[in-house]
């Protein structure tokens, strides 16, 4: 991981689309928020990452992983983002769909094949994310936009050093409801 | 001429004719290299050549091949910058006595890694001999003879018990059911059919993976309810009451319920009490989604069999999901189980 961190960094300074410098301030507040939930996901040993969904300038929905609570392994922050919005859109009478294909996504890490699939399929407009996901990635170990022709924007590197920091902290821990043959090293 | 082959596969069920999705490295021909090769002068220096060129120019990315066939000897492999007449030059230059050499170099083509199965084998041995370790249980796989009689007979039945978990699916227009089974009790754990008119997640696989988690005092979707028999020997909470008393009803052999969920305290050995879906089977009817077949990855389902392919599946349509090597789980996939039942409900 440590090598691939650097990799990640060295990338990003090269790559004219990183967004490191060009989020406008209203940007890196909803990514500050998304870390936030980072955070706190670290700090209850889920894995540390943050996501949180913007419509209209406004947070819809915001969230963290909470795969040890609910001892399920797609409760990942994207997926709990999203049945917030769900919930939000039938309690409120409006078009899933068309709410969701003008979500922006702010997440501290890649989103992995499950989540990318499941943003895709949604059409949100777009995706901000941290640092990349090597070890489950939705572009890094599959690229899942090259089956599903996403209409989807995605662009990364904001942050991405101290997104990686956080899982490498959280890994150096152990998995606590993980038997132990099951942690992940 | 010869006998036309017995036709013994149309008598046989063709429900039944469930194959396994591998990876293309036991499906596709092994790949190739082309490598230089010229011929021993005198049979006699055969292994003095062979010692000789192991010493010199050692190949250690070809180790599955032998050096020689028959009088011929490989040399080395072709690349941009060696033409074939500068062969010559380059044994000079590692000190290769080329006068063993009949000085008639050509290319030859090779398997670039050692073979996976024994079909490969046989192609690529004809063409130079190359070693090959048989993997009995891989065998099995590629020849598609790993389950016994009285196992197909199981995994029939628990695809015939998605089906019927299919038609409880809340949106005409997306049919799926999915039970997933403890192989080790031979127990139904968890179902789940597809909800998504509700919920854009709600694909009948993330559903019953929640269903599984309930089982273990999670679950993110269902209140957990209240059926939580203490002196019940399994744990029947995967299954919606209503669900259950139908199976229980047209299934009278079929066991209900999961191991119960020790919490971390309890567990003694590693591989003691239920984890995720960790060695549990899955029956869904339909090829899962993207999402899906991610989610019993995260999951880590041992083994998934599907009905009927999807225009969106991701495991073996659109793509391989569980093939991918960079992930750390994965699981074996078995296409085609009660194709023409799973493929009627999607008719609807
Ligand atoms: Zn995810
Ligand atoms: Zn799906």
């Amino acid at each position: 991981m440590l090598q691939s961190a650097t990799e990640t960094v060295n990338e990003d300074k090269q790559n004219p689309t990183s967004v490191n410098d060009n989020l406008t301030e209203l940007q890196q507040k909803f990514m500050e928020t998304a870390f936030n939930f980072a955070y706190n996901a670290l700090a209850v040993q889920e894995v540390p990452v943050g996501c949180i969904f913007v419509y209209n300038n406004e947070i819809l929905a915001s969230g963290r992983n909470t795969v040890n609570e609910t001892h399920n392994a797609t409760r990942h922050a994207e997926i709990n983002c999203i049945d917030e919005v769900n919930n939000f859109c039938r309690s409120k009478n409006l078009d899933v769909k068309k709410i969701f294909s003008e979500i922006d996504v702010y997440v501290t890490v890649e989103p992995c094949i499950m989540c990318a699939a499941a943003l895709y399929d949604l059409h949100v407009r777009s995706i901000i994310f941290g640092c990349k996901n090597d070890r489950f990635g939705g572009q890094t170990v599959f690229n899942v936009a090259s089956v599903l022709n996403p209409v989807t924007e995605v662009k990364n590197g904001y942050r991405a050093e101290e997104a990686m920091n956080l899982l490498k902290e959280f890994y150096k821990g152990t998995n606590p409801s993980a038997p132990l043959d099951k942690v992940k090293v | 001429m010869s006998c036309p082959p017995k036709k013994i596969k149309l008598e046989q069920n063709t429900d039944n004719q469930f194959y396994p999705v591998l990876s293309e490295e036991f499906t596709e021909p092994t790949p190739m290299i082309d490598v230089y090769i010229d011929t021993v002068t005198d049979p006699r220096n055969i292994s003095k050549v062979v010692v000789e060129l192991n010493t010199v120019l050692p190949l250690p990315e070809l180790t599955h091949l032998k050096r020689i066939k028959g009088k011929d000897v490989l040399l080395f492999p072709c690349n941009k910058d060696t033409a074939p007449d500068m062969v010559c030059e380059i044994l000079k230059k590692n000190n290769f006595d080329i006068s063993y050499l009949k000085n008639n170099v050509r290319t030859m083509s090779v398997a670039e890694i050692a073979p996976k199965t024994r079909k490969q084998y046989e192609v690529v041995h004809k063409l130079w001999p190359c070693n090959f370790h048989s993997n009995k249980y891989v065998e099995k796989l590629c020849t598609n003879t790993l389950f016994s009689a009285s196992e197909i007979e199981s995994h029939v039945n628990y695809m015939q018990v998605a089906i019927d978990i299919a038609r409880f699916s809340k949106d005409p227009l997306s049919i799926a059911g999915v039970v997933v089974v403890d192989p080790k009790i031979n127990s139904i754990v968890a179902v789940g059919f597809d909800k998504r008119i509700d919920n854009p997640c709600q694909h009948a696989v993330m559903v019953a993976i929640d269903n599984v988690a309930l089982t273990q005092n999670g679950g993110a979707w269902q209140q957990v309810n209240a059926r939580l028999d203490n002196q019940a020997s399994l744990d029947l909470r995967g299954i919606p009451d209503d669900i259950l008393d139908v199976l229980k009803k047209k299934y009278r052999n079929l066991r209900f319920g999961a191991t119960k969920f020790k919490g971390k305290c309890e567990i003694e050995t590693p591989s003691d009490g239920p984890y995720l879906c960790t060695g549990y089977y899955v029956y869904v009817t339909r090829e899962p989604c993207v999402m899906c077949a991610m989610g019993l990855i995260h999951s880590r389902a041992k083994r998934v069999f599907y009905g009927t392919k999807s225009e969106n599946g991701a495991l073996g349509s659109l793509c391989k999901i569980h093939t991918v090597k960079d992930l750390n789980h994965h699981y074996e996939v078995f296409a085609g189980l009660l194709e023409d039942g799973c493929k009627k409900l999607k008719q609807k």
